[in-house]
């Protein structure tokens, strides 16, 4: 019987990958999270808490936690109210969680990261494996911190081979009601794109996701892995299928045009305009073999989806800014 | 289609035609059958009247009632031309190069209408028959009631096409190929290739008909036509009618509208990983191992292959068992006779190389416009990898050993096209 604590449980991605590990494992299943969670989390028992270091170091050896997952990212799913806040979730959390899981002894931690560390290039092969190095030009927002992320975590696990980490490197997630950067890209009337290139890009249904974290949790595979719906589409493609025109800019004007080219590298997708000229495509082969994980959503369907939700993207859209100024009166 | 079939059918049919002339018919035949969609042979090979001796009105049937499809009875005139151009041949060497453009022309109008649904075609040769036959139509109100329903019909056709495009009712390949772009371009392709170059593939049939290969062609004329035309070689002339996936500078995908076109062409950029990607999925692909020093070889160096690389193709071939395919092209170094390169400006926009020609940059966007050499593309029989196993990939020996095999094979092909060649026109 393993005991699972799934981190970040206040998080729609967390309680769904919560719901996965309910239904397909048996072991108990422990919800951190600073909230209560908004959707339902399945048969996790859950635990609001904000936990320093030690005190979390206590809790994973009071209930023997073996497998702890970390699925939650700020400003993926949840829109950023402060940049300081953002990178202390994201880094130092997930360094105080590595090195509290070090001391207590878990044996295996599944993090989450994102295919977009590799960076986009024109010499990056067109389906990029997990051993090709990460991008180390970007130095702000979102991708900082996922790049941070993920080389820490890989160094940390390598002095620590105990601890069994598995670094899920998710495509952006598009469907099953989460409103993710690419979404609020897409949900725009007309998503700008930059005149004369149509990268390609892929996506990434949270319920496939949500499985490739279960599997993980499950499997003894440790390493990086590729997550993404099968057969990427070209940008273009892709804000067709979702119902919307693009709104090629010539380049200078682009950079006045398009929001993520100012300071906030936090909520507009894809977060450095180096996307929008090359592709930056993973190679998923690894994780179909070793995890014995299929995406069951194909790309388009997930994009066709969202032609039929865009209601739903205008309620989320309105939900956002709500949220935001909430968790802005909350924090201390 | 079996070509003995197909002879013995005709001379059922002709048999006053001598066999010289049945033998240019077939062949004509079949060139014209493999660039159709169906790849059907269609029953204008056995309804063909004898060619009539005096050569001058035979064409548009007047009911056009025996043919199954109008493009067949355009096939026809093309058919004529190039008769009467074999006729006048031997007194008339230029009258034989109209001729043929105007045969070139008609198969042009031929393939299109082969594209259009039946009704549609039907009206457009009514149109095209009203034009040869009476002039004075040019005046009657209906001829013209004809053009603009021909163009409204068009012009429904085209929109319902961008709508659908706009819906994102296509489908890429996960490279980012798009057949529809293809079919858009391939009409431009196939002038360059039939009427701009004439160019003459041989060997075609060593190109696998399925499965994974790597065609290694040398590599010049400033703009990578070369590659286009073999494309387009394999597309028309095989039977199968494999899609070549070349391999391009990866700069390339630096510059904006030629990227995306590339890549849905089918074309994919030139690192390692993507090329044994596209073997492992049986793709085939086309390789150009000289690169920039290929391509941007200066007028006086034509013809003499350049360092193919550091044997990467070779690599990648004993890593995916592929066999090596040594492609020859002729005719291609002529297309922009390289004087110089102006390598201050290409530092200054960043590019390769800067190409000085007899008309570039001086004509400016004219200068672009490549010369009509005559070309030949041949496809030498492949050399298998599959004996070396894929470790033999980190042996340098063996990939040296295997590069020069090729470079020798397709210097000596060159060596003998040229010798063979009478002009470069």
């Amino acid at each position: 019987m393993t005991t699972m604590l799934v981190y970040g449980i206040d998080h729609l991605f967390a309680a769904a990958v919560a719901r996965w590990l309910s239904v397909h494992t048996t072991g108990r299943l422990i919800g951190l999270g600073e909230r209560m969670p908004g959707a339902p989390t399945g048969r996790a028992e859950i635990l609001t808490a904000t936990l320093n270091g030690q005190q979390l170091v206590e809790l994973l050896r009071a209930t023997q936690v073996q497998v702890v997952l970390q699925p939650v990212f700020m400003g993926e799913e949840t829109p950023v109210t402060s940049r300081e806040l953002a990178c202390q979730q994201n880094v130092l959390r997930t360094m105080e969680l590595l090195g509290a899981c070090a001391v207590a002894g878990v044996r295996r931690v599944i993090l989450r990261s994102s295919t977009l560390v590799y960076g986009a290039s024109y010499r990056q092969p067109a389906f990029i494996n997990e051993q090709q190095p990460l991008a180390d030009r970007y130095r702000h927002g979102l991708l900082r911190d996922y790049i941070e992320v993920d080389s820490f975590s890989r160094e940390f696990a390598r002095k620590h081979p105990q601890l069994g980490l598995l670094l899920l490197r998710c495509a952006s997630f598009v469907g099953g009601g989460i409103a993710s950067p690419l979404t609020r890209y897409l949900a725009r009337p007309y998503p700008p794109t930059l005149l004369g290139f149509d990268p390609r890009i892929q996506v990434l249904h949270p319920d496939d996701a949500a499985q490739a974290f279960g599997l993980a949790a499950m499997s003894t595979a440790t390493g990086s892995f590729n997550l993404a719906a099968t057969a990427p589409v070209k940008l273009a493609h892709a804000i067709r299928l979702a119902g919307r025109q693009p709104m090629p800019f010539f380049e200078p004007l682009f950079n006045v045009i398009w929001p993520g080219a100012g300071h906030d590298h936090y909520s507009h997708w894809p977060f450095e305009p180096d996307f929008f000229r090359y592709g930056c495509v993973a190679d998923i082969r690894r994780a179909e073999s070793e995890l014995s994980w299929t995406a069951e959503y194909s790309t388009e369907a997930v994009l066709r989806a969202l032609t039929s939700t865009q209601s739903d993207h205008a309620e989320a859209r309105s939900i956002n800014p709500l949220e935001a100024f909430l968790s802005r009166r909350s924090a201390p | 289609m079996n070509q003995g079939a197909m002879e013995s059918e005709l001379q059922a049919h002709v048999p006053e035609m001598s066999v010289e002339e049945v033998e240019l018919l077939v062949s004509q035949r079949q060139t014209a059958s493999d660039s159709t969609v169906t790849g059907q042979l269609s029953p204008i090979a056995t309804t063909r009247p004898p060619p009539s001796p005096s050569g001058d009105e035979p064409v548009f049937a007047a009911d056009g009632g025996t043919l199954s499809h109008p493009a067949d009875a355009v096939y026809e005139l093309e058919l004529h031309m190039r008769e009467q151009s074999r006729h006048t041949g031997s007194a008339d060497p230029d009258s034989v190069v109209v001729h043929n453009f105007v045969a070139d022309v008609w198969r042009l109008i031929a393939e299109n209408l082969e594209r259009m649904a039946p009704p549609q075609a039907r009206i457009a040769f009514d149109l095209l028959r009203q034009f040869r036959i009476d002039g004075q139509d040019y005046l009657s109100p209906d001829f013209w009631r004809g053009i603009g329903m021909l163009l409204a019909y068009q012009l429904k056709e085209q929109t319902e096409f961008i709508r659908r495009r706009l819906r994102g009712e296509y489908q890429t390949d996960p490279y980012g190929m798009d057949r529809e772009v293809i079919e858009i371009v391939r009409p431009f392709l196939l002038f360059m290739y039939r009427t701009w170059w004439r160019i003459r593939a041989e060997g075609v049939e060593h190109v696998p008909g399925d499965g994974r290969a790597l065609l290694v062609s040398n590599h010049s004329g400033v703009l990578p036509w070369d590659g286009a035309m073999i494309a387009t070689a394999v597309y028309e002339e095989h039977p199968s009618a494999r899609i070549v996936r070349n391999l391009f500078l990866h700069w390339f995908s630096t510059l904006p509208i030629i990227a995306p076109t590339l890549a849905s062409m089918g074309q994919v950029p030139a690192i390692p990983e993507n090329a044994v990607r596209l073997l492992e999925d049986d793709e085939l692909v086309c390789v150009f191992p000289e690169g920039i020093k290929g391509i941007g070889k200066l007028f006086r160096d034509r013809y003499r292959l350049a360092r193919f690389g550091r044997g990467g193709f070779v690599q990648t071939a004993l890593r995916t068992g592929a066999p090596l395919q040594p492609v020859a092209v002729v005719g291609a170094e002529e297309i922009y006779p390289l004087l110089g390169n102006a390598e201050p400006i290409a530092r200054l926009f960043g590019l390769p190389f800067f190409p000085i020609t007899p008309f570039f940059p001086w004509f400016g966007v004219l200068g672009v416009i490549p010369l009509p050499t005559r070309w030949s593309i041949t496809f030498c029989p492949p050399i298998p990898t599959t004996e070396y196993g894929p470790e033999a990939a980190d042996d340098p020996l063996t990939v040296f050993m295997l590069t020069e095999q090729v470079r020798g094979v397709i210097q000596q092909t060159i060596d003998a096209k040229l010798q063979e060649r009478t002009s470069i026109f």
